[in-house]
């Protein structure tokens, strides 16, 4: 397990000091602030006529008004965002030969691949918290409570979890690190269009099982400010299958002429 | 210290190589001699457990690669054909990185980054991205990286490609230098840098072992003959006659002019003695007596592509 802390220090270092880090970092809050700005504008004056109408029992909520519309900016732009940050981590390796040491080295696949996917969490975890200033900084006029904005960002963050996964899975298919942010855009958004084929099936089964591995269903929950074991459990699984689909790639790289 | 048995790797069809065992003794450098494709590289990767065989065994420090590998790594350094560095890391940050991945005790690290730095003469660019390094200077970090977990093992895969005169000397002066403290293979097609630098050769073609020696019985192997260039003051038409009666003394051709002379021999050191004795008792002003060797070049050649002309002509 000492490889993990290893190789995710590695990682997060040569992330956090290449410029590029912080550029895309920059364009991030620019345009999250630009749509924060006009969620809450909108808000406000929404909230404006509903009390010139007089009766409160009408007033919006402004975690569903404001930060759940903010949260799905974010979660639009970590669908490209992440398969970015993840492409090059393990396609990188193999295309300038560096997995040479790291397959040399006293480390398993595990922990190489687990070492990779903390480092991306990590560098999510430094968008999720910039992303979770505009609310805060919203808490100094507006009172509201904190539990289901942080239940809703948790949310956010298991989703950004699961992108990782699949991300790196697609990282660990290729030399290329352009086909595997494509491939891993498209995984990404398939995982939103499993819901729909619900609806189109027939048989009660399939739609059972349709809607179960659809995020909408997991996810709604958690952006409301519910927090479902069975969700959580079901996106810490689909983490885990494409973490273990990633571990295998790398190990049959040991048997596997690359 | 190490130990091959029955070593094959397929690739599909192909066969990379082919039943290959060999034993190498602690403290042995060892080249590991053949021409492009002979499956030098394959042997090395499997050595340092990169890679799987397709059957055989191979095992370091009593360790089996495939059993324990995590063992063996620990004990080996691996320079592979292309050095496996970053471009955005600072070779010392990179160094220290490698010698963290190898498990080194975490009071040792900068001692050991230090030690490699210097045997390298890395010193200038240590705190220099390497991206920004020239091809000599990342070979240099590629072997630094080898060496700074102190392997036991050390598996240089073509070590001086790239490098200048200057620098392949000061490889080969490191390598020697390493001697006794790790146990090195050195892969190469350069001749010359086995001769410098290796004790045994392991000459393989085609997958499959074609000699297994000593650098010193290697070059006297087959000998019996051997060529002497002499170079005289004075002209002489008839060298032949004059060393007529020398034992071992085969033929004697004329050179580019009537004094320079190609006489071939076969036989001691007394034939020689005899030769140079009779050509200075003559008074012919011997100027240049060189004996020219048989060399590892010319036992390369003979084993490796000597045997595809035997197989061209069958």
């Amino acid at each position: 397990m000492r490889g993990i802390g290893i190789i995710c220090a590695k990682e997060l270092k040569s992330l956090f000091s290449s410029p590029m880090f912080y550029i895309v970092t920059l364009m991030i809050t620019g345009l999250l602030s630009l749509n924060f700005f006009v969620y809450l504008k909108g808000f406000a004056a929404q909230q404006g006529m509903t009390s010139f109408n007089g009766g409160t029992e009408n007033l919006a909520n402004i975690h569903m008004g404001v930060f759940v519309k903010h949260l799905s900016v974010l979660n639009l732009i970590l669908i490209f965002l992440v398969p970015a940050l993840t492409m090059r981590l393990l396609s990188e390796e193999r295309k300038m030969r560096t997995f040479d040491l790291l397959l040399t080295s006293p480390v398993t696949s595990a922990e190489i691949v687990l070492g990779k996917y903390f480092a991306a969490l990590g560098a999510i975890l430094v968008w999720m918290l910039l992303a979770l200033i505009y609310p805060v900084a919203t808490r100094y006029v507006v009172v509201f409570s904190w539990a289901p904005l942080l239940v809703s960002f948790f949310g956010i963050f298991m989703l950004a979890a699961v992108y990782a996964a699949m991300s790196l899975f697609c990282s660990s298919l290729t030399e290329q690190s352009l086909i595997a942010f494509v491939m891993s855009v498209i995984f990404n958004i398939l995982l939103w269009f499993l819901g729909s084929v619900a609806d189109a099936v027939d048989s009660q089964t399939l739609r059972a099982v349709f809607e179960h591995v659809s995020l909408n269903t997991h996810l709604s929950a958690l952006v409301f400010g519910t927090l479902r074991t069975s969700s959580i459990i079901f996106l810490v699984s689909v983490m885990a299958f494409f973490v273990f689909l990633t571990e295998r790639v790398v190990e049959s790289f040991r048997w596997r002429s690359l | 210290m190490i130990e091959v048995r029955n070593l094959c790797k397929d690739y599909g069809p192909h066969q990379a190589i082919h039943n290959l065992s060999f034993t190498i003794q602690k403290g042995d450098v060892v080249g590991f001699l053949g021409p492009n494709g002979a499956g030098k590289s394959t042997t090395m990767k499997i050595i340092t457990g990169f890679m799987a065989p397709s059957s055989g065994t191979a095992s370091i420090a009593g360790f089996d690669v495939f059993e324990h590998p995590i063992e063996v790594k620990k004990r080996i350094g691996y320079l592979p054909e292309t050095p496996p560095l970053y471009g955005d890391m600072y070779v010392r940050d990179y160094l220290t990185y490698v010698a963290r991945l190898k498990d080194v005790e975490k009071n040792r690290i900068s001692m050991l980054v230090d030690r490699a730095i210097e045997k390298t003469l890395l010193g200038d660019v240590q705190h220099r991205l390497i991206q920004n390094l020239s091809k000599g200077f990342r070979q240099r970090v590629g072997i630094a990286q080898a060496l700074v977990s102190d392997p036991e093992v050390l598996v240089l895969d073509e070590p001086t490609v790239g490098l200048d005169p200057k620098q392949v000397a000061e490889i080969r002066n490191l390598i020697k230098e390493l001697k006794g403290h790790h146990t090195i293979i050195l892969s190469t097609h350069i001749l010359p840098e086995v001769q410098a630098a290796c004790e045994k050769a392991i000459i393989i073609n085609k997958g499959r072992i074609v000699a297994e020696d000593t650098i010193q019985n290697l070059s006297v192997r087959e000998k019996g003959q051997s060529q002497i260039f002499v170079r005289l003051r004075q002209e002489t038409a008839d060298l032949k006659s004059l060393l007529a009666g020398i034992d071992g003394v085969l033929t004697v051709d004329s050179g580019l002019s009537q004094r320079e002379w190609k006489v071939n021999v076969k036989g001691t050191d007394e034939t020689v003695d005899a030769i140079s004795a009779r050509i200075v008792s003559k008074g012919l002003g011997l100027i240049e007596f060189t004996p020219q060797r048989v060399d590892l070049e010319d036992v390369f050649l003979r084993l490796t592509y000597g045997t595809e002309k035997q197989e061209g002509a069958l």
